[in-house]
């Protein structure tokens, strides 16, 4: 950077000019992928049965924090939703309004054979598919899939994150290039506004 | 509670069931209410009638059955009634632990209404209002009858009657009826 050059006035314009410097003329955005890939922190989002092969990958035996993943809390610290199973109708509201909370450059794995097409339950009333509420990157088939499935797909999201830039260029575009934003076509909060059912009798 | 101390470990299922039954039997009959039996294998349902279900409920407290497994109901649409049964039990009488009573009774199916007995039970609050949201009944008095598991307009349809239909199974699509039936 040029010496004695200080960044006055309007913060978001000149935290622009400091992302487009780093990203572009120092080419960090490697480093920024590299960091992004490696720290993928799965947000506690149980919808259904798979969760207990989910939390059986970060126990002691399958280990998946060796792969730079770790179950974190709140959705404002976290960037990756593993749907864990089935979305129920009530649940769908929880994970939109999750991945709403969530910081971006962020990822999310369907993870089942209820999250790919309903598995079990696809003729349900109260079953919605979980890529008509939110973007997924990686499916993982299987009821439910073992916890090295788990981990591959850990692993191809970073080969996924790293090979096409997927987090430096949200970054430097503000949105993601690589795919379409996925707006729900419904309102899946919609039954938390007052309906005559929902008043006691 | 009587004198009996509690038995660790597997009960003969068999002959619970008898003694709980003769417990809530002499229990309704002590109380002057008229029931019917329904049984099968493992199970017993005293039917009674919708006006003395409070008082056979707390006839049936009275008589230990402090506990309510589960409330349920069926539906039979060409009978045009809707049944639903309390399962009742007890924890800590050791005559009757572990055996399972049915106290039921028969609705119209259009309007199905009865009291609400989470006034007698406290356990029956949460499932009479999955009873309500999946089946229609309404129990009055509840404290707080509202849908529990589903969303609203999804309760309304009444999925667990017999004439909410589902998309069939997929090895049945497009097959004729003559050779779906065999
Ligand atoms: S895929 Fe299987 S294990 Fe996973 S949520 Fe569905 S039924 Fe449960």
């Amino acid at each position: 950077m040029e010496e004695g050059k200080v960044y006055v006035g309007n913060l978001d314009v000149a935290a622009k000019r400091a992302r487009d410097i780093l990203l572009g003329k120092l080419k960090l955005e490697k480093v920024v992928d590299w960091a992004n890939a490696f720290s993928l922190w799965p947000v506690h989002l149980t919808t259904s049965c798979c969760s207990t092969e989910f939390a059986a990958t970060f126990g002691p035996r399958f280990d998946g924090e060796q792969f730079g993943a770790l179950p974190w809390v709140g959705p404002r610290q976290t960037n990756l939703i593993v749907i864990e199973g089935t979305v129920t109708r009530k649940m769908a509201c929880a994970v939109r309004v999750t991945w709403e909370q969530m910081p971006h450059p962020k990822y999310a794995i369907a993870m089942g054979a209820c999250a790919l097409d309903g598995g079990l339950f696809y003729n349900s009333y109260n079953v919605v598919r979980p890529w008509e509420v939110i973007p997924i990157d990686i499916y993982i088939p299987g009821c439910p899939p073992r916890p090295e499935s788990v981990a591959r797909a850990i692993v191809e999201l970073q080969r996924k994150i790293r090979g096409r830039r997927v987090a430096s260029s949200w970054i430097r575009e503000g949105w993601r290039p690589d795919r379409d934003y996925v707006a729900p076509k419904e309102d899946y909060c919609a039954w938390q506004k007052t309906s005559p059912l929902l008043e006691r009798v | 509670m009587s004198g009996a101390e509690l038995v660790e470990g597997p009960r003969d299922y068999e002959a619970t069931l008898k003694a709980a039954r003769a417990r809530a039997e002499s229990a309704l009959r002590e109380a002057g209410i008229s029931f019917s039996v329904e049984e099968g294998k493992g199970f017993v349902d005293l039917v009674v009638d919708v006006d003395s279900i409070v008082k056979a409920a707390e006839a049936l407290k009275n008589a230990g059955f402090t506990h309510v497994v589960s409330v349920t109901a069926v539906d039979y649409p060409k009978k045009k009634s809707i049944k639903v049964a309390y399962h009742v039990t007890s924890y800590l009488d050791p005559e009757i632990v572990g055996g399972i009573v049915g106290l039921a009774v028969y609705l119209p199916r259009e309007a199905p209404e009865m009291p609400s007995l989470s006034g007698v039970w406290v356990s029956a609050e949460f499932m009479e209002r999955e009873v309500y949201e999946f089946f229609g009944v309404t129990f009055k008095g509840h404290p707080d009858l509202r849908p529990l598991l589903l969303i609203p307009e999804l309760a309304e349809k009444r999925p667990l009657r017999k004439d909410f239909v589902v998309r069939e199974e997929s090895i049945y699509e497009g097959v004729p009826e003559r050779v779906r039936r065999g």
